[in-house]
């Protein structure tokens, strides 16, 4: 459970990050399953030669955000579909990744970490969660602020109405490399914190990752919403978490580990396809009358966000 | 303040469907003047536009906006002289944006777009105070997403918008078309309104031939990538759409006897 939690709360940076490109510029962006490695590889490799936990990891941002940065440049520049530009990406960065790393994994067991530092600290309990979550926390509040200033705005004018924003003398191409970066930045940190906490950099720990930041984010806003930003970002932030339990509980109700992502999938499926099920709609409407004020309130938000996010990947 | 100096534009050259969008364009449109441009289908008239935009690149001929040539510039880089309002009222808005997250966008046209917030108090009241001149009530709605509002409610917004950082130059892309008649009739009254105040030089595109005659002080038409007729404000007064008409169909039949002649 408190493994789960932590872990939820790491990868809420992953979600994050996916929703700045999924959501805020409508950019499905599948880059991140190669950055996160990259993060992972760079901090590991920069942990083992003795460079201080924290300057690693900020490297793995860094190593992030130039990731983003040719998917960019592919995209904008280089007129590529921006499925295929991430795809390339991701796939030249296998080759890289095993260069940074050297071969296919990197144990950083006895070496000084991030986790290492909040176990000193905080120990494994519900301390280091709540240090976890407060970290979670500011990545939030600096994601929702940066969506609000002059150039957040204008970012989110890129992804919603290219034209206008274009229009107002902002360069589109810009403000998607500086999304994708940006995105791409904070998955390769959590790539980082990921490895730290797990005790390895892996060269497959990044495969399938896009599908944990998408069904965080999709399960996440369904359930809590996506009104405003400040509640949206709080949404993929829980989604993370209540991603990362379902998994959890998965595996304790005697899953088999290797289904996993079979599974993400599936729940990714079912999170796209069951708000467009007229069936759904109906139970959710019954469901609405029903007996308890709690129970109404929580189909209400159900249904009516999930019928904007049906309408919005359709 | 603006020149179009021998432009020429070919869609689609060398090929079965090729069309020349644009002939030897030249326009020249002194500081103040309100052009409107009328034509029929495939006339020229939103090329011209878009040319001047940004959005197509000439083949040949120059764009100069101030006495600098603007050719060779983005649509992005020449926006931040160039105000635009298009056809439809869902172009010219960020839906997923508030009100005062769409004033705040305009509001930096052109200037640099760093970490500040986007909407401040200060802000918020001028903006409001923009927002008054609608007569739209839209000052009360400052927190609305945009994507809730009515079409003629998001075009006056736009036309706002638009002029909100007085561009030097301001194209306006059949702005009216999509709306009732009653809105249409205010979006119109709201144009003539900002250009008269903020003396903008401005290019407009109708359909409307009553509307290319009420505002305005210059009247162009185009026929197949050309100006056929340049009318000043003098005789533009003296108009009615029926010459307009007349004008039209002494077009239309030259071309077809040309053509028969070929044949």
């Amino acid at each position: 459970m408190i493994t789960a939690l932590e872990l939820g709360l790491i990868y809420a940076i992953v979600a994050l990050g996916v929703y700045l490109t999924f959501r805020i510029l409508n950019f499905p962006d599948l880059t991140v399953d190669g950055s996160f490695t990259s993060g992972a590889a760079t901090a590991a490799i920069l942990i083992i030669n003795g460079v201080n936990p924290f300057l690693a990891s900020g490297a793995a941002f860094v190593v992030g955000t130039l990731a983003g940065l040719i998917t960019g440049l592919l995209h904008t520049k280089g007129n590529i579909n921006g499925l295929l530009a991430g795809i390339l990406t991701m796939i030249g960065l296998y080759s890289i990744n095993l260069r940074i790393m050297g071969g296919a994994n990197i144990p950083l067991l006895g070496e000084d970490t991030t986790i290492s530092l909040l176990r000193q600290i905080a120990g494994s309990g519900w301390t280091s969660v709540m240090v976890l979550v407060a970290v979670a926390l500011v990545f939030k509040f600096i994601i929702d602020w940066f969506l609000h200033t002059d150039a957040g705005l204008a970012l989110q004018a890129t992804g919603d109405n290219e034209q206008m924003i274009r229009s107002f003398a902002v360069s589109t191409d810009r403000m998607k490399i500086i999304g994708l970066m940006l995105s791409n930045g904070l998955v390769g940190l959590a790539g980082a914190v990921v490895a730290q906490h797990q005790g390895f950099a892996d060269i497959g720990m990044g495969i399938g990752l896009i599908l944990v930041g998408l069904a965080s984010v999709i399960v996440g806003q369904a359930i809590f919403g996506t009104r405003i930003v400040v509640q949206a970002t709080m949404a993929v932030v829980l989604g993370a978490v209540i991603y990362r339990l379902a998994i959890q509980f998965a595996l304790n109700a005697g899953l088999n580990p290797n289904d996993m992502k079979l599974m993400s999938a599936l729940l990714v499926i079912a999170a796209l396809l069951l708000p467009q099920w007229k069936g759904f709609r109906k139970l959710a409407a019954r469901r609405r009358k029903g007996r308890s004020a709690l129970q109404a309130a929580a189909a209400a938000t159900l249904t009516g966000d999930a019928k904007i996010d049906g309408k919005k990947v359709s | 303040m603006l020149d179009v100096t021998d432009v020429s534009k070919t869609f689609f050259p060398g090929t079965v469907n090729e069309r020349k969008a644009l002939v030897n364009v030249n326009l020249s449109l002194a500081p103040g003047d309100f052009v409107t441009v009328i034509g029929s289908n495939g006339a020229g008239k939103s090329t011209v536009l878009n040319t001047v935009a940004g959005r197509i690149s000439q083949d040949e001929g120059v764009v100069s906006l101030d006495g600098r040539d603007v050719s060779k510039l983005k649509e992005h880089q020449r926006a931040a002289q160039v105000g635009r309002v298009f056809q439809d009222p869902m172009a010219g808005t960020s839906p997923n944006l508030t009100i005062e997250e769409n004033l705040s966008l305009a509001d930096k046209r052109g200037r640099p777009r760093g970490l500040g917030f986007g909407v401040t108090r200060a802000k918020r009241e001028r903006f409001a105070e923009a927002l008054k001149v609608l007569e739209l009530g839209l000052e009360n709605r400052l927190k609305t997403k945009v994507g809730l509002l009515s079409g003629g409610q998001r075009q006056a917004l736009s036309l706002l918008m638009a002029t909100f950082s007085q561009p030097k130059v301001l194209l306006l892309d059949e702005h009216t078309a999509a709306l009732d008649p009653q809105r249409a009739d205010l979006v119109t009254r709201l144009t003539k309104k900002v250009v008269e105040e903020q003396g903008l030089t401005t290019l407009m595109v109708t359909h409307n031939m009553a509307q290319a005659l009420e505002v305005g002080n210059r009247l162009i038409m185009m026929h197949e990538g050309r100006i056929i007729l340049d009318v000043s404000e003098a005789e533009k007064s003296q108009l009615t759409p029926a010459d307009l008409l007349a004008e039209f169909a002494k077009i239309k039949g030259a071309a077809l006897d040309d053509k028969t002649l070929l044949q």
